[in-house]
């Protein structure tokens, strides 16, 4: 698969449009390639800006891109969950690997708590992929990159940056960095708290409402940053209302990137910019108006006739 | 040899036959799409004996594979055999339209319609009529429905005493007792209408639609308005007044919104259809009632119809009695009201002329644009042109303009890109001081705006500009500003830099170029963010042609482009480089 091939497959997914279930196959193939080469701590470089949870929402990603610039003229970093929920996780997965394959350096994606064979077969991917593709093929090549993805970023080696948060077994950087991540989310251990633990307003550790995963307090914030010479920690995992929301002190950040998440919500979305000095600029989006999303415009007069 | 190709070329369909009886329904659906290559290798005469009776059996499918056989089977025509074996595609279509489910009928309908077109009057008197005859007598409400769609196609070829019959089997229809066939009459009647004779109309349809417009159920009544337009249509003015009059007055005022909703959607084709007098003796007091109806949908679609409206009646009522409506609008308190009113409301600017529409329609502009919801304040803007051609752009930038100049820092980036589309336009008339005075400022702000698309279409509006008031203008009042941006901290506005100036190359001289714009572009070769330097690879692509257009530029290729290309191709960013090999494969 050449680079024109690749570009023209960027084109498709741009407009919203599939690709072919060899294509499919072959683009994973190929991020296999790029996201093996990825430690379990990916280092990063700024100016990069940060983007937090999407869930399939394509033409809000879409607007993300027109607030935030294009890939590859700004840098990028996901923190995960691109899939389930929303109307379009197979066309999201695959445009942002595609654009990972063909700018490696431009952009960075780590795996949230929803690439997972077992959560998207509940929440939406599963189905959606069986729907427009009429088997499973491409849903399993998928689960196959969530494997490889890696579970956390650093950047400029002052900001860490994970889907849900710290975990008790981990102290160091490096301990990360020793866990075998080619597998399933486990349901427990230090890979399956970093994509789903949320920090919470208690000291030390509770036990997480979600069944997975920790709550954590400002002070484990504190000792992990410290203990590591960090500044921040940039995290997703949680819908808030106002795009992104620090606590503690500013040593940890909250970024949300679905605007009107489940299209219902009515929250607004936000990414962080940093740029080449790490100074941080949070910018708000809302959902993208009715009139360019794919789907026909819901006339509201017809349908009284139903 | 022979028999061996034949044989050959029927293996296909044998296939598409096979799978036409498959189990899996996608097998079944692709055989059907392939239906007209089937019929082709078959030949005419066996499509006819065996095809078409084979279609006829496999009725007893899924939805889908019927609804994709109703389709084909309306272009299948030319594969029987032409005009006169297509009414042998009856058959299977009749089947369809007695389905119960409405997609497959529809189309069945739809696909009738097309072959009764073709056929003679013999075939409409021997297959069509009797066709038509079963379904509106069949037990069923779904074949009754079905045959309500298919009189206006037959009508007009069939012998006089078969027409008298047609004209009392749809009477019968649309009496009906089931509000299903009562509703399917209503939404043909109109159809109908316009294929038989104005006496007919008079004698037969008036009356049917006098009955189906007061219908208990109002699913029904709804769908008489269209039929009002068709028959109005065909009726004289003043025969519109006798026979219409009274039913269009009830109907106005029906107690169902969804009635009013749809009078108030079809408006201005009422008015047209029943002409000046009756709309101005009549409508206008309905229409001032749908303006204030109580039901906010009512509102939005007759706010759609008011310019529309308004060229039918005299100036002196607009400002009487639409006018005031039209203030109330402004204010009311449902959003989808407020937008549909702006995006309506300057075509009564033609209308009402220069005086009227400073005195009474601008004040209401203003309103609008500073109103709370964005959508309403896009819409208005977006069609402030035809305001424009009324009172001139003085005018409308003397008492515009601040509300102009508030928006172009909306919040709302969609709000502030309506904005910058209008700027061009607005350049074009208002003149090279007065725009630098007013205007100019904004535009180089919205370069560093924080919304990357409209720093985005900023850059596209200086090129716009550029053409507007020329280079030498260009070169004194942007291009300065521009590259002053080119020094910014953030990576992300020293790009604007680069996106500003190659989209403006094209519109200015190789010398400006040469003086102005590469001087930057070499600095930035050397930028330390890897984005700013394969940018800079990507507007040397663009200004490549632009150099070598005159021979006192095209020296610089070689003396200060391709040294600066070969620098970025040994850059050790992997995008960097390509960007840079890309840009030197152009250049040569």
């Amino acid at each position: 698969m050449g680079q024109s091939d690749l570009d023209g497959q960027i084109e498709k997914l741009r407009k919203c449009e599939l690709i072919s279930e060899n294509e499919v196959k072959e683009l994973c193939r190929k991020a296999r390639e790029v996201l093996i080469e990825e430690s379990n701590v990916q280092r990063v470089d700024a100016p990069v800006t940060i983007c937090g949870d999407i869930h399939g929402q394509f033409y809000d990603l879409k607007e993300l891109f027109k607030v935030g610039g294009d890939c590859p003229d700004t840098n990028y970093l996901f923190l995960g969950d691109f899939v389930d929920r929303g109307f379009y996780s197979v066309e999201t997965f695959l445009l942002l690997l595609a654009l990972k394959v063909r700018y490696p350096d431009r952009i960075t994606l780590i795996r949230g708590n929803h690439e997972s064979r077992q959560i998207t077969q509940v929440y939406g991917f599963y189905d959606e992929c069986l729907r427009k593709y009429g088997s499973v093929n491409v849903w399993r090549h998928c689960c196959e990159i969530f494997d490889y993805m890696s579970l956390s970023a650093i950047i400029e080696n002052k900001i860490f940056c994970v889907h849900g948060g710290l975990s008790p077994v981990i102290g160091s950087l490096d301990q990360i960095r020793t866990i075998d991540r080619k597998q399933e989310v486990p349901h427990d251990g230090a890979m399956c708290d970093l994509l789903w633990s949320d920090p919470d307003d208690i000291e030390g550790w509770g036990i997480s409402p979600r069944g997975a995963g920790y709550l954590f307090g400002g002070d484990i914030v504190a000792q992990f940053l410290q203990h590591n010479n960090l500044d921040l920690i940039a995290r997703a995992h949680q819908l808030v209302m106002e795009g992104y929301k620090l606590m503690f002190n500013n040593t940890i950040v909250t970024v949300w990137s679905a605007p009107n998440y489940c299209y219902r919500c009515g929250n607004v979305a936000a990414i962080l910019e940093l740029d080449d000095k790490l100074n941080k600029n949070y910018k708000i989006f809302e959902a993208a108006p009715q009139d360019v999303r794919g789907l026909p415009a819901k006339k509201p007069a017809p349908d009284y006739f139903l | 040899m022979n028999i061996e190709e034949t044989e050959d070329s029927l293996y296909p369909i044998a296939v598409l036959l096979d799978e036409l009886r498959a189990d899996d329904v996608n097998f079944r659906l692709n055989a059907i799409r392939r239906l007209s290559t089937i019929a082709l290798a078959l030949g005419v005469q066996r499509t006819r004996d065996e095809l078409i009776p084979f279609l006829d059996e496999s009725i007893d499918d899924e939805d889908e594979v019927l609804l994709a056989l109703a389709e084909e089977l309306g272009n299948f025509c030319e594969y029987v055999g032409g005009k006169e074996h297509a009414h042998i595609i009856l058959g299977p279509l009749e089947n369809l339209a007695a389905v119960e489910e409405t997609l497959v009928r529809e189309k069945a309908v739809e696909s009738l319609t097309k072959i009764a077109a073709v056929l003679s009057q013999q075939q409409i008197e021997d297959y069509y009529i009797p066709l038509i005859k079963r379904l509106g007598s069949g037990d069923w409400f779904t074949s009754r429905t079905s045959a309500c769609g298919l009189y206006a196609a037959g009508y007009q070829n069939a012998t006089p005493s078969s027409q008298e019959d047609l004209r009392s089997m749809f009477k019968a229809l649309a009496q009906d007792d089931t509000p299903m066939v009562r509703r399917a009459a209503a939404a043909n009647l109109g159809k109908f209408a316009k294929k038989i004779p104005k006496e007919h109309v008079i004698l037969d349809i008036v009356p049917l639609f006098s009955k189906l417009a007061e219908d208990e159920q109002d699913s029904v009544r709804l769908l008489t308005v269209e039929d009002l337009v068709a028959i109005a249509e065909v009726l004289s003015k003043d025969e519109c007044k006798n026979y219409l009059l009274q039913t269009l007055r009830s109907m106005v005022s029906d107690k169902s919104w969804r009635v009013r909703y749809m009078i108030a959607e079809n408006f201005v084709k009422i008015a047209k259809a029943v002409g000046d007098e009756v709309t101005r003796e009549n409508l206008v007091m309905a229409f001032v009632n749908l303006l204030k109806d109580n039901e906010a949908e009512v509102r939005t679609a007759a706010s759609g119809q008011v310019p529309g409206f308004a060229q039918y009646v005299d100036k002196q009522t607009i400002l009487s009695h639409i006018l005031p409506c039209v203030k109330d609008l402004v204010t009311d308190t449902s959003q989808h009201v407020r937008a549909s009113l702006a995006t309506q409301i300057s075509g009564l600017a033609p209308i009402l002329g220069k005086e009227a529409t400073t005195e009474h329609l601008l004040p209401l502009f203003l309103q609008l644009l500073k109103d709370e919801f964005p959508d309403v304040r896009l819409n208005i803007i977006s069609k402030l042109e035809q305001v424009n051609e009324v009172i001139g752009i003085e005018l409308l930038s003397q008492n515009l303009l601040p509300a102009i100049v508030e928006l172009a820092e909306d919040k709302q980036w969609r709000v502030r890109l309506a904005i910058i589309d209008y700027i061009p336009l607005l350049a074009s008339q208002l003149g090279v001081t007065f725009f630098d005075e007013k205007l100019g400022s904004l535009c180089m702000s919205w370069l560093g705006d924080n919304v990357y698309s409209i720093r985005e279409a900023a850059t596209i509006n200086l090129k716009k500009l550029t053409e507007v008031f020329g280079v030498e203008w260009a070169k004194t009042t942007i291009i300065p500003k521009i590259l002053e941006m080119g020094t910014n901290q953030n990576y992300l506005y020293r790009m604007t830099t680069i996106f500003a100036i190659t989209t403006m190359a094209p519109a200015v001289t190789p010398e400006v170029i040469r003086d102005h714009i590469l001087p930057t572009v070499n600095s930035l070769v050397s930028d330390p963010i890897p984005n700013i330097r394969f940018n800079v690879a990507k507007s040397y692509e663009v200004l490549i042609p632009v150099l070598r257009q005159c021979s006192e530029t095209a020296v610089l290729l070689e003396t200060q482009v391709k040294p600066a290309l070969d620098k970025l191709r040994d850059d050790p960013d992997t995008d960097v480089k390509y960007f840079a090999e890309k840009a030197l494969l152009a250049g040569k």
